[in-house]
C-alpha cells in the first residue's frame, strides 16, 4: 500500500499525541511549576512572592539540609552495593535448588517485598522494642543494656538499611535468578571439562555474564534509595528528626509541616539534580567497566 | 391499566419526591478520631442520624490524624472541596487562620446553638479565638493525667484517707514516692513516653507552666528566664530516667503496656487512654486503677491540654445555603448536648452544663481529674504550634536525647531555642 510521507507523519503524530499530552500535563508541567515555585516564598497552598535565589542561598547554610544530604548518601552507601551483593548471593544459592524446594525458598525471600511499608515498620518496631523486643536479647549481651535503635543516632541508619535490604531484596533476587538462568549450561560444562574450580567458574563465567543484570540492579537500587522516605519517616516519628533527616523527608517537612512550599520545592529541585547526576554517572561508569 | 390507579401512583411518586427534596440536608463530616474515641464518635453520629431521620443526614469520614489530616483540610478548603464540618484541634487554629482555612463562628451562630462564653472554661474559650474572632466550638478538652495503680500505691502507703494518691506533690516528694513503690516490689515507679521527646513535651510544658513560664511571649521564643524554667522542667523528667525510676527510650505502646501489666505503678499519658483501662477492667484483666491531675512539682497546679473542637471550613468559591448552615449548627448543638457519652472516651466535655450533671460527677475517674480544666494551659498561639507542628518537632529533637541522659537539659533547651528562632 502506498502512503504519502506526510500522511505517515500525521498518523504518527496522532498516535503519540495522547502520550505527549499526558506526559506534558502530568510530568513536564508540574516539574516546570516546581522549579518556578523554588524561586518564590509560597506557602503550601497559594501564590508567593518572587524572591530570586534566596531559597538556594538558604540551602547552603541550612544545617538540617546538610544532615539530610549526608544521611541520604550514607543510606545509599549502606544499601545499594551491600543489598545487591546479598541478593546475588541468595540468587546463587536459590539457583542451585530444584523443584519445590526452589519455589519455597524463593517465596520465603520474596515475601517481605509484597508487604506495605507500614507493616514492615510495625514488625521491626516490635522486634527491636526496648522493653519487649526479641532482638534485644541479641543486643543486650553485646551492649550490656537494651538499646533503642530508633533513637540512638549511630544505630539508626544502619538498622533502617538492614530493614530495607530485608524488605526490598526479593526484587533484585528475581532479576538475578532470571539472569543466571540465561547463562547457557554448555559454558559451565566446558569449564568443568577444563577442570575449572568453583571460584574460577564464578569469577570467570558467572560474574562477567551476570554483569548487565548487576548494573540494572545497582541502578534501580540507587534511584530507589536516593528517594528513601517512608521507613526513615516512620521509624523516626516523634524522635530526633533533625539528626535522622533524609532528603525526601525534608521536602515533606518543609512543605507540609512548616508550610513553606517554596523552600520545599528548592530542596526537591536539588534532589532532582542529585538523582540525575548520580544515575548518569553510575550508569556510564558501570557500562564502561562492563564493556572492557 | 386503570386510569385512577395511574393517578394515585403518580401522586404518590410526586409526594415522595417532594418530601425527599425538602427533608434531607446532607452534612459532610470529617474527623481524625481513629482510636477508642473514634468508636464512640461513630455511635454518637449514628444516634444523631437516627434522631434526625427525615431532616439531616451526617455523612462521616475518618481520616489520618496529624499532618495528613490538616494538609488535606487545607488543600481541599482552598479549592472548595472541603467538608461542611470537621473536628479540629484548637492548637492548630492559628495556622488555619493564617491560611484562611476556617470560616468564622459568629455571635448569631452561637445564639442559634444556645451556647455562649459561659458554657466553656476560660482557657478553652480563649483557645478557639484568634485575633478577637471565634473560629471553632470546643467539644472537649483532653489533658494529660497521672494514671496510677491503686494496689501498688496502697502497698507503698501512698493512698490517703480520701482514697486518692497522697504525698506526690513536690519534686523530691514525688521521687521519694517512686522509691517507696520500687522498694515495695514494683520494677518501675513511673512510665512515660521517653522515646518521643515530642510526647514528653506535654509533661515538660505542664511543668514549665507550673513555674509560670511560657514558650512564646511577645513573638519571642523562650525569652529571658523561661530558658532556666524550661531547663528545670526537663531536668525533672530526665532525673526519673537517670535515677532509675522510669525506663529510658520507651515508646508509646510500651509505655501503656508497662502500666497495664503492672510493671510500672504510674503513667503520665493523655486521657484518651481511659477507654483502654476501662476495657481491660471489664475483661477482668486490670488492677484497681485511677487517674488524677498531675501533681504540683513547682509553684501551682497546671496541666497541658488541647481541645477537639468543631470547625467549619472556608470552602473557597462555594456558598453555603442558610439551610445547610442551620443543619451544621444543629449537628454541633446536638453533639454539645450529648457529650456526656463522649466523656466515656476519657475526654472532658467542654460544655460545662454536661460536666455539672450528676451522671458526669458519678463517672470515675473522669470526675476526679475534670477539675484540672481550671488550671489548664493550651499551646502558645502561633502558627508554628499545635499537635504535629514545628514546635512539637523541635521538642522531639531537643528533649529525646536529654530525658534519656545523652545530653544535658541546658544543651537541650539551647537546641530547642535555636530551632525555634530559625522559624521565620
Amino acid at each position: 500500500m502506498l502512503k504519502s510521507r506526510r500522511n505517515e507523519i500525521l498518523v504518527a503524530a496522532m498516535l503519540v499525541a495522547p502520550f505527549i499530552a499526558i506526559y506534558g500535563w502530568l510530568f513536564v508541567y508540574p516539574t516546570v511549576q516546581m522549579i518556578r515555585l523554588s524561586f518564590t516564598d509560597a506557602p503550601l497552598i497559594g501564590e508567593g512572592a518572587w524572591i530570586g535565589l534566596e531559597n538556594y542561598v538558604k540551602l547552603f547554610t541550612d544545617k538540617v539540609y546538610r544532615t539530610a544530604v549526608w544521611n541520604t548518601s550514607y543510606f545509599v552507601l549502606l544499601t545499594v552495593i551491600p543489598g545487591t551483593a546479598v541478593a546475588l548471593a541468595i540468587a546463587l544459592v536459590v539457583s542451585r535448588l530444584r523443584g519445590y524446594a526452589q519455589s519455597l525458598v524463593l517465596a520465603a525471600f520474596f515475601l517481605p517485598y509484597v508487604l506495605p511499608v507500614t507493616v514492615v515498620y510495625l514488625i521491626w518496631n516490635w522486634l527491636f522494642d526496648v522493653q519487649f523486643g526479641i532482638l534485644q536479647s541479641v543486643i543486650e549481651p553485646i551492649m550490656g543494656q537494651p538499646v533503642n535503635v530508633w533513637r540512638r543516632i549511630p544505630w539508626f541508619m544502619p538498622t533502617v538499611a538492614l530493614v530495607t535490604i530485608w524488605w526490598t531484596n526479593g526484587f533484585s533476587i528475581l532479576l538475578f535468578l532470571a539472569g543466571l538462568r540465561n547463562i547457557s549450561h554448555e559454558i559451565y560444562e566446558a569449564a568443568e571439562l577444563d577442570g575449572a574450580k568453583r571460584g574460577q567458574v564464578f569469577w570467570k563465567i558467572t560474574w562477567p555474564l551476570i554483569w548487565p543484570v548487576t548494573v540494572l540492579c545497582l541502578t534501580i537500587q540507587l534511584i530507589l534509595q536516593l528517594k528513601i522516605f517512608d521507613q526513615v519517616y516512620l521509624f523516626s516519628l516523634g524522635g530526633r528528626t533533625a539528626q535522622t533527616m533524609v532528603l525526601v523527608q525534608y521536602i515533606f517537612d518543609q512543605a507540609f509541616v512548616h508550610n513553606d512550599g517554596g523552600y520545599g520545592a528548592t530542596v526537591a529541585v536539588s534532589l532532582f539534580i542529585i538523582v540525575v547526576a548520580f544515575s548518569v554517572l553510575q550508569f556510564q561508569g558501570l557500562r564502561a567497566r562492563g564493556e572492557r | 391499566m386503570n386510569r385512577t390507579l395511574m393517578k394515585v401512583l403518580a401522586t404518590v411518586a410526586l409526594f415522595a419526591f417532594a418530601a425527599g427534596a425538602q427533608a434531607q440536608e446532607t452534612v459532610i463530616w470529617w474527623d481524625f478520631l481513629g482510636g477508642g474515641d473514634g468508636i464512640r464518635m461513630k455511635k454518637l453520629l449514628e444516634d444523631f442520624n437516627a434522631e434526625h431521620k427525615d431532616t439531616i443526614e451526617v455523612q462521616a469520614t475518618t481520616l489520618d490524624w496529624g499532618v495528613p489530616f490538616y494538609t488535606k483540610v487545607q488543600t481541599s478548603a482552598a479549592v472548595g472541596e472541603g467538608p461542611d464540618i470537621m473536628t479540629y484541634h484548637t492548637s492548630r487554629i492559628p495556622l488555619a487562620v493564617s491560611q484562611s482555612t476556617l470560616a468564622e463562628i459568629t455571635a448569631d451562630d452561637m445564639t442559634a446553638m444556645g451556647l455562649s462564653q459561659d458554657t466553656f472554661a476560660a482557657a478553652t474559650w480563649d483557645a478557639v479565638h484568634v485575633d478577637g474572632k471565634q473560629w471553632a466550638v470546643p467539644f472537649d478538652t483532653h489533658p494529660i493525667v497521672l494514671y496510677y495503680n491503686k494496689d501498688k500505691l496502697t502497698a507503698a502507703g501512698l493512698i490517703g484517707a480520701d482514697g486518692l494518691p497522697a504525698g506526690l506533690n513536690g519534686i523530691d516528694n514525688f521521687k521519694a514516692a517512686l522509691k517507696k513503690i520500687q522498694e515495695s516490689g514494683t520494677k518501675w515507679g513511673i512510665s512515660t513516653v521517653t522515646a518521643d521527646g515530642n510526647f514528653s513535651f506535654r509533661t515538660i510544658y505542664s511543668l514549665l507552666c507550673q513555674q509560670d513560664g511560657v514558650v512564646l511571649s511577645d513573638g519571642k521564643w523562650l525569652d529571658g528566664d523561661n530558658v532556666q524554667k524550661l531547663e528545670n522542667s526537663v531536668k525533672v523528667v530526665a532525673d526519673w530516667v537517670t535515677e532509675g525510676y522510669s525506663p529510658s527510650y520507651t515508646d508509646y505502646p510500651a509505655t501503656v503496656a508497662l502500666f497495664t501489666s503492672g510493671t510500672s505503678a504510674m503513667m503520665i499519658n493523655g486521657v484518651w487512654e481511659v477507654p483502654t483501662m476501662v476495657d481491660l477492667e471489664k475483661q477482668g484483666k486490670l488492677f484497681n486503677w485511677g487517674a488524677i491531675e498531675l501533681p504540683v512539682f513547682f509553684n501551682h497546679p497546671c496541666t497541658y491540654e488541647d481541645s477537639h473542637a468543631f470547625a467549619i471550613p472556608n470552602n473557597t468559591g462555594k456558598t453555603v445555603t442558610p439551610e445547610k448552615h442551620a443543619a451544621v449548627l444543629e449537628v454541633i448543638k446536638w453533639m454539645e448536648a450529648h457529650s456526656l457519652f463522649w466523656a466515656t472516651a476519657g475526654h472532658i466535655p467542654a460544655n460545662s452544663a454536661v460536666t455539672e450533671t450528676a451522671e458526669y460527677k458519678a463517672m470515675q475517674p473522669q470526675a476526679t481529674y475534670a477539675v484540672l480544666t481550671a488550671n489548664g494551659i493550651f499551646d502558645p498561639k502561633s502558627k508554628y504550634a499545635g499537635v504535629a507542628s514545628p514546635l512539637f518537632d523541635a521538642a522531639g529533637n531537643a528533649f529525646t536525647a536529654a530525658i534519656n541522659g545523652e545530653t544535658t537539659p541546658t544543651e537541650a533547651v539551647a537546641e530547642m531555642k535555636e530551632i525555634l528562632d530559625a522559624l521565620e
